[in-house]
Formats: structure tokens, sequence, C-alpha cells
């Protein structure tokens, strides 16, 4: 605006003494007037576009952010139940070092990353959710509430991997969310009763802190990407 | 808590359907944020209208797409889908709650629940709560309680009071989600306080003797007792003194723990004092629970004489289940006036205060019907209580549950019967006698007779003699009569003194008749005497006197037993009882005998009331012997011979001169029974005179011993035979016997031959 000010005035000062073309001039004022008018409409309108953007982006994120929670708790009351479900030492279990188990940290330097990064671990656990239910569906009996529990998280944790790309899509609808890196998740070899026991505490364990990890996550990102520079297509 | 995976669905068909084109309904879900494409289903057939889903978990915070496909042979219909949060369809189970009370907030109640966690759906919730056996219930605005909290605090409860509390929630959503049941009951109750209002102190007055009456001092809770009363300090101060004088009194309360609900205040005996009609206390009370003592009350009780103005025209009126006072107020009242209205039945007392500027209001205590109720009204001029007004009412009237029983009052009589009855004891009245109907039976014939309501006594009149009556009595109210117990009883045949006056008539009749007769008697007493008792004269008092009989005689040869020796004499009756008197002495009769036949005779004394008459012997002219000797008797004859001592029977003068005797005796019973005499055929001879020894019928005639021989000679000479008065003298053919034969005592021969009754 002051921009096209400063044209509209020097190009007076150049017509200043010398009337040549009146008729223009006075167009072009006008021209620059209702330039000017529209911008203002224009700019004023992006920003209740984004208000009502950041509004939905927010309610958004705090949907995500409320399922994270159910599945973090639950994550925790399946890790007792798990652990109830075991026997003797099963306190033990879950300290044991496991390999080709999902990292529980969330990588990526900038929110679309680490919103991705939440993905990709949610989809790499749930091959392992699978095998363990397996494994207890051999240990435990048809009834057991364990069962029924990891039946419940491991549902849940693909509703939240769905929720988390919908949530990732609508931020950033140009960037499509990656697949987990190194194919599919490796899973461990054959193993014995043991460290079956030992396998399904660990991956829950290890479930537990990561869901943890996330709630952190996006408590932080809500006021990195629910801003008004960040443009949010309608949900 | 979790919520359930499943979802129950239900709709609601639309348009006609029919049996022979079922329809099947399928429900649909989705959720486009995390099921990407997929949709659950349940299909059911109609005509069910509900059906449920089974998402393995429950898709919170996830919205839902929710709708009901319906398909039938005809074609495919789909119902409007809901989209909604997947929270909007829950029903939450209603919360746990638990109360709790704070002894350092004793008008607080803490409420503690668990519902479902926060994580999975934030709830609002509702508190409710009232007094235990209220049902007016008292709702928490939802302002204080529209977010998620699991404890809330009620306040300016009732201290010591039972509360009810409930709680139910719902998604914190507007418009959506469905409130859950409200949790059950929870009770609990408030911790005690200091009483906050004064003790409702009253009394019981009575009569105690002469200038003296008797005042009992009782009293309820504080209104706002805040605890349960554990006693009562009293102190009574006499204005005599015009110090303060009165200690501290302890009356403890023996009352069970009440619980909230008990509206109904009870009344506790303080201490109770004699006072003079002159004298005027001040009592002062305070109440006394757990936490502590209440404010004091007082009360002043006046002088009985100084009796301020009394209340006028006052009205109990029952309407709508109340019953309703009004009356005037007095013209001088203080700042400080109010009135206590009081109400006293047969074992029941209250009574309830009420402000100064009321004239009308309705007692508040539960009153019973068919009881009869005393209602006052005392003003209280700054504690002082003033006198009162009283009225006696019924809260509600009905018929008397007996009647009054009838009794006789003394003994009836011919023709009245007063009646007497005790009034229908109070507690069996049941209302106001409007009055009683008396009712008497005889036979068939019932009658009836009100009399008014202040009457217990009432005489029957008009009543039959001898006769039975059954009475009762009735006794009425507004609502109804009832008859009470039957008597009966029976008029006298006679009056009580008229029997006795019947008697007293009769035997004043008679002893009038007595007396008529015996004056009668005593004016013709001479005419009597010589009809019934004609004189006699006694032979042993006659002397010999010439007597020409006027028609010729005949001579008659005296017979042995007969008139033989008789000797003529003249003899006063009462000369002949002198004469009687000296032969006594010179007789040597037995003087018990000879009084005897006196006495027995009975003629002694009526011939001696004779006059003395001279006999007919002295007399030659003759005359009318009747005339000289009216009462004397001839009796006896004399032949004139030679004498009449041992004369000859057998020679009989050609021309006899008789010497009468004549005697004032008077006449012998045989005389007058001449025929009976005669029929029985015995010659009864005797002698009958008062005199002479009477010997007929005498046992001892035939004792000779006993005899004078001059009264035996007598005896002899005066033998004779019983003849008829009037009539030719015949002897009787007994009279020829030789025997005496002992004759009746009171009754003789009559003599033989004629003589003229003088």
């Amino acid at each position: 605006l002051i921009g096209s000010a400063q044209f509209a005035c020097d190009t007076e000062r150049r017509m200043n003494g010398h009337v040549k073309n009146m008729h223009f001039q006075q167009f072009m004022e006008t021209a620059a007037t209702l330039l000017s008018l529209l911008l203002l409409m224009t700019v004023d309108s992006t920003k209740t576009v984004a208000a009502s953007t950041n509004q939905q982006c927010g309610n958004l994120l705090q949907q995500t952010l409320k399922i994270t929670r159910i599945v973090h708790k639950e994550s925790g009351d399946l890790i007792k139940t798990y652990k109830a479900a075991q026997g003797e030492m099963s306190e033990l279990f879950c300290k044991v070092s496991v390999n080709d188990i999902p990292d529980p940290n969330i990588s990526g330097l900038d929110p679309p990353a680490r919103i991705a990064s939440i993905y990709t671990h949610l989809q790499a656990f749930l091959p392992h959710f699978k095998r363990v239910y397996k494994q207890q569906t051999d240990l435990q009996s048809p009834g057991s509430p364990l069962l029924k529990e990891l039946t419940r998280v491991w549902d849940r944790t693909e509703s939240l991997a769905s929720f988390i790309n919908t949530f990732y899509q609508s931020l950033f609808p140009n960037l499509p969310i990656p697949e987990p890196a190194g194919g599919p998740t490796t899973l461990p070899p054959a193993q014995n009763v043991f460290q079956q026991k030992v396998y399904g505490c660990v991956v829950l364990k290890t479930y537990k802190d990561f869901m943890s990890n996330v709630s952190k996550e996006l408590r932080n990102i809500k006021s990195k990407v629910c801003t008004k520079r960040t443009p949010i297509n309608a949900f | 808590k979790i919520i359930s995976s499943n979802i129950k669905c239900q709709w609601e068909a639309v348009g006609h359907q029919t049996e022979a084109v079922p329809t099947n309904y399928t429900l649909k879900l989705s959720s486009t944020s995390f099921f990407s494409d997929k949709i659950f289903t349940a299909s059911i057939l109609g005509p069910v209208n509900n059906t449920t889903i089974d998402l393995n978990f429950f898709p919170n915070h996830m919205e839902l797409e929710i709708w009901v496909v319906a398909q039938n042979e005809l074609g495919k219909e789909e119902s409007e889908h809901l989209i909604k949060p997947a929270n909007c369809f829950v029903k939450t189970k209603p919360p746990s709650v638990a109360v709790i009370s704070e002894a350092v907030f004793p008008t607080c109640l803490v409420m503690n629940w668990t519902s479902i966690n926060k994580i999975y759906l934030e709830t609002i919730y509702e508190i409710r709560f009232c007094p235990l056996g209220s049902q007016k219930w008292f709702y928490v605005p939802l302002a204080d309680t529209s977010s998620y909290i699991q404890s809330f605090r009620l306040q300016n409860l009732q201290p010591d009071t039972v509360y009810v509390t409930q709680v139910r929630c719902k998604y914190n959503k507007k418009h959506c989600g469905y409130w859950s049941d409200w949790s059950s009951n929870v009770t609990e109750r408030t911790p005690e306080d200091l009483p906050k209002s004064k003790p409702d102190v009253w009394i019981i007055t009575s009569e105690e003797g002469i200038n003296k009456r008797q005042i009992e001092f009782i009293c309820k809770d504080p209104e706002f007792s805040n605890g349960r009363i554990r006693r009562f300090n009293i102190t009574i101060e006499k204005q005599k003194d015009s110090i303060r004088n009165g200690t501290w009194e302890i009356i403890p309360v023996n009352r069970s723990l009440t619980d909230g609900s008990s509206s109904k205040k009870q009344i506790t005996p303080l201490i109770t004092i004699l006072l003079d009609d002159e004298e005027s206390v001040t009592v002062y009370v305070t109440a006394i629970n757990s936490v502590g003592a209440s404010p004091q009350a007082k009360l002043i009780i006046s002088p009985k004489t100084r009796g301020k103005c009394p209340l006028e025209k006052m009205e109990v009126q029952s309407h709508n289940g109340q019953l309703f006072l009004s009356w005037k107020p007095p013209n001088r009242t203080v700042s400080d006036f109010e009135y206590v209205v009081e109400w006293v039945s047969d074992g029941e007392r209250n009574w309830q205060r009420e402000d100064g500027k009321t004239t009308y209001t309705a007692i508040k205590g539960d009153l019973e019907k068919f009881v009869h109720y005393r209602i006052s009204v005392y003003p209280i001029y700054g504690k002082l209580v003033g006198k009162p007004v009283h009225v006696h009412a019924y809260f509600e009237q009905g018929v008397p549950s007996q009647g009054p029983s009838v009794n006789l009052s003394g003994d009836p009589g011919c023709y009245t019967a007063k009646l007497e009855w005790d009034e229908i004891p109070l507690i069996k009245r049941r209302g106001f006698i409007t009055n009683y109907t008396i009712y008497y039976r005889s036979g068939t014939e019932t009658r009836g007779i009100t009399v008014p309501s202040n009457t217990t006594s009432y005489t029957l009149t008009s009543l039959s003699r001898n006769t039975k009556y059954d009475i009762w009595i009735k006794a009425s109210t507004i609502r109804g009569s009832v008859n009470g117990s039957n008597h009966s009883f029976t008029t006298l045949k006679y009056a009580p003194g008229e029997i006795e006056g019947i008697v007293v008539g009769v035997s004043l009749g008679f002893l009038f008749v007595v007396l008529m007769t015996m004056l009668l008697c005593f004016c013709k007493k001479d005419v009597i005497k010589d009809n019934f008792w004609p004189q006699i004269p006694n032979p042993g008092d006659s002397t010999i006197g010439n007597w020409s009989p006027d028609y010729p005689l005949k001579a008659e040869a005296p017979r042995e037993n007969c008139l033989s020796g008789i000797s003529v004499l003249n003899v006063d009756v009462c000369d002949a009882k002198c004469v009687f008197e000296e032969d006594k002495a010179s007789l040597p009769l037995k003087k018990d005998k000879y009084l005897s036949e006196e006495h027995s005779s009975g003629i002694g004394g009526s011939s001696c009331m004779s006059s003395p008459r001279q006999s007919v012997s002295d007399s030659d002219e003759g005359g009318d012997m009747a005339d000289t000797t009216a009462s004397t008797i001839q009796y006896s004859s004399v032949v004139a011979s030679s004498g009449y001592k041992g004369q000859n029977p057998s020679s009989l003068p050609q021309q006899s001169i008789f010497s009468r005797s004549e005697s004032t005796q008077p006449l012998l019973d045989c005389e007058e029974n001449h025929d009976t005499m005669v029929q029985e055929g015995s010659r009864q001879c005797f002698l009958r005179q008062p005199c002479f020894t009477h010997n007929a019928g005498n046992e001892n005639a035939t004792d000779s011993n006993d005899f004078n021989p001059l009264e035996m000679e007598q005896q002899e000479v005066l033998d004779f035979c019983s003849l008829e008065e009037d009539t030719e003298h015949t002897a009787p053919a007994d009279c020829q016997s030789d025997d005496w034969i002992p004759a009746p005592v009171s009754s003789y021969m009559p003599q033989l031959g004629g003589y003229r009754p003088q």
C-alpha cells in the first residue's frame, strides 16, 4: 500500500507543471485507490480464514491428543494385565533387552517430520502387537482379559495411526506422509515361551514409552502447526 | 471404567408395514477419521426396530456416521445419517457416591464420587439432596457442577440432620450425550451445632387450695436445636425480693436419638411450683446439646388478680382439613407482644406461638377427629402471660360412640317416673351434644320427648299405673344420633300413700262406726240392756210379796227339781251386790270361784248400773209392775202357803197367792235361746246372777264341800228349768231329770210359770 502510494506521489511530482494527460492520471489514481482497498480486503479475509483454520487445527490436534492419551493409558493398563498373566518373575521380563523392537523416540527436525515419525512408529508397532497377540493366545486361556486388552490396544493403535495420517494430510496436504523406512517391520525369529514372555513385555513397555513421547510431542507442536501462516484446507 | 464397544441403535418404522412383505433393517456405522472406508453393519428383520453393533473398542473422540437401511421386496430406503462424535452416543452409568461430614463444618456435607475416566469421556454432573423423609429435592445449580469434578461440598444445610444425596453425569458437550440414571441414595447426618433459637417454654396452671395455684413449667426444644437436646437449665426468680435469687436447676432429658424427619417436637416437663395468687415469678430456661447452650428463654407469671384484659370474640372454624381461630386483639399491647395458642385434649397438650399482629391463624399441630379440644389464646405482653380466652371445639365431629345410660331416680309412681342419666364421657362423645331424646314404650306405643343438651334428668308424667315401660335415651350431635341402653320399670299399682289412705280411711270409718255404735249403745243402753240382759232378780235378795196373777193359775205340783222352795227376795241390784258381799263374808264360798262367776257373767256390772227398784212384793198396790220394776224381771214365783221352806209340793192350794219375787237380775241367756235349749233336749239348770254362785257348767258344782249349805239350799231352791219367755210355760221334759246338767256359763233356763215382764 505504501509502495503504491509512493509510486502515485512520484508520478504526480513528475507531472507537476505539466498537464499532459490529466484524465489518465485521474484514472490511475482511482485505480490505485481501488487496488489498495482490494488488497486490504484480501488480507482481512485471509486473517479470518486463518483464524478459523487455526481453530480447526487446534480441535483436530486436541482430538488427536485425547486419543493418544487414551492409548497411552490403556498401554499402561495392558502392561499390568500382561505381567499379572505371565506368572512369577514377570517384573524382570520387561528389563531384558530385545532386538528388533521399534524405537520409542520420535525422530525429525520439523513438525511435519515429527508427525510423520509418529505415524511410521505406530505402523511399525502393529506387526509386533499382532505377534504378541498370537503368542499369548497360545499361552493364555481363551477368555483371558489380556487377549481382550491386547485386541483393544491393537485396534486403537490402528485407529490412532489412521487419525495421525488424516491430521498430517490436513496440515500438510502437499507433503506425502512417508512410509516406515527399511521396508516391512522385521520381527525376531521363533522364540520359546520364556522368550515370548520377555518379548511381549518389552514390546508393550516400549509402546507405552512411545505413547508417552507422542503425548508430549503433540502438546509441543500445537503452537507450531496450528498458526496463521500455515494454511489448512477445510477439513 | 471404559465405555462398552457395543452401540445399540433404535429406529422407528414409518408407513404401513405388513408381515406379508417383511422388511430387513441394516444398521450401518462408519468413521472416516479412523476406520478409513470400513463400514460396520448389523442386520435384523422387522418388525424389530433395534439392534447392536460391536466395534471391538469404543472410538472415543472420533466422529461416527450411523444410519439404517430398510429393504424389502419392493425396494430400499435409507434413514437420515447421524453424524456425531462417538461420545455423543454414550449414556454413562451413574457415579459411585460417598458422603462424609466434618465436625468443624456442621452445615456442610462433602460428596465424593467416581465416574468414567476423563480421557474417555469428560462428564458434567448434576447433584440433588433432601432431608430424610422429605419428598422435596433440592438441586445444585448445574453451573456449579458443569465440569469434570469428583467431589462437591453441600453447604447451608441444617445441623444434626440426615440428608439423602444423589448424583448423575453426562458427556460434557452441549446437546450431546445422555444423562445417566441417578445414583443410589446415600445418607449422612450433618454434625451438631450450637442451638440457634430459644426453647419454647410454657405453663400448665391448676388451682391448689385457696389463694394458691400450682404451676408446672413445660418446654419444647428450640426450633433450631441443631442437635439432640440433652438437658434444660432452669432458674426461677421470685419478684417479691426484687433481687435475682434463683439458682440454676438442671433438668436432664431422657430421649432417644431422633432423626431430623420428625416434625412433632416432644414436650419436656421441667419443674412444678406452688405460687400464691398474689405472687409473681420469672423463669429463665436454656437448652443444652453436645456443643453448647441455646439463647435464654424468659417467661413471667403475673399475679392472678392483676391479669390484663382478655381477648374477645374468639371463634373456631374447621375448614380444608384445618382448624382456624380468630379473635379480637386487646386494646392495649406492648412492643414485644405475641400470642400463644394452646390446645388441650384428653392426654394431649400442645401450643404454638403467633406474632402479635396475628388475629387469624390455623392450628399447626396434628388434630385428631372426634376428639374434644379446649383451645385457649393467651396474650403475652413482653414475656408476661396475660389472661386467656377459651373455647371448646372439635376438629371434626362425629356420632357418639355410646349413648347415655338412663336410670330411675327413686321409685316410680303410679303416673310419674323420674329419670336421670349421666353425660356421655368426653372421650366417647365425639361431638357437641345438641339434644337428648327420651323414648318410653309400653306395649307397642312409643313416645319421645326432646330435651336440651344441658339436661340430665326428667320426670315422665301421664303414665299408666301398673304398666311396664321400656325407656332409652338418644343423644344427638350434628353428625347423627346414638341410642343408649334400655331400662325397664313398672309403675305402681297403688300410690305409696294410697293403700295407707284406704286403710286409714277404712279404719277411720270403721272406728267411726264403732264409735257411733258405742254411742248409740250408750244412749240406748237401757234398751239394749233390757233386750239383751234382762234383769233377773236375785232370789237371795227377794222378799216375799203378794201377787195376784191376772189369770188363774194352775197350781202345779212343784217338781222336785223345779221351782220348789223358791224364796222371793226383794233385792236391789246394787244391794244385791252388797248382800253378796255380806254373804260373801258369812258364806264360806270360794272367793275365786265366786268372783270368777261374777266376772264371767259380766252381768254384775250392768246389773249394778240399773237403778234400784222395788220388788213387786213390796208393792201391794200392784200398780204397774213394769214401771216400778222396769228393769226387774221376775224369775221366780212362790207358792204362798205355809212358807216357802220345806213346802210340800204335793199339797196344792186351791187358791194360791203367789208371791213373786222380783229381781233386777237380767235375763239369762237360755231365756234368749229357749229354742236351742229345747232342741237340745236337755235341761239346763243353773243360776245366772251376779251375786250368786253360778253353777252352770261349773264342774265344781258337784263338789259340795266348797259350798255353803245355805248356798246349796239356795241352789236347790233356785233350781228351775228354762222356759220360753212369752210362751206358755211348759217344762221341758228334760227338766224332769233329777240331775243337774251343767249348762253353759252364760245361759240359764227361764223360769217356769208365767210372769209378766216388768
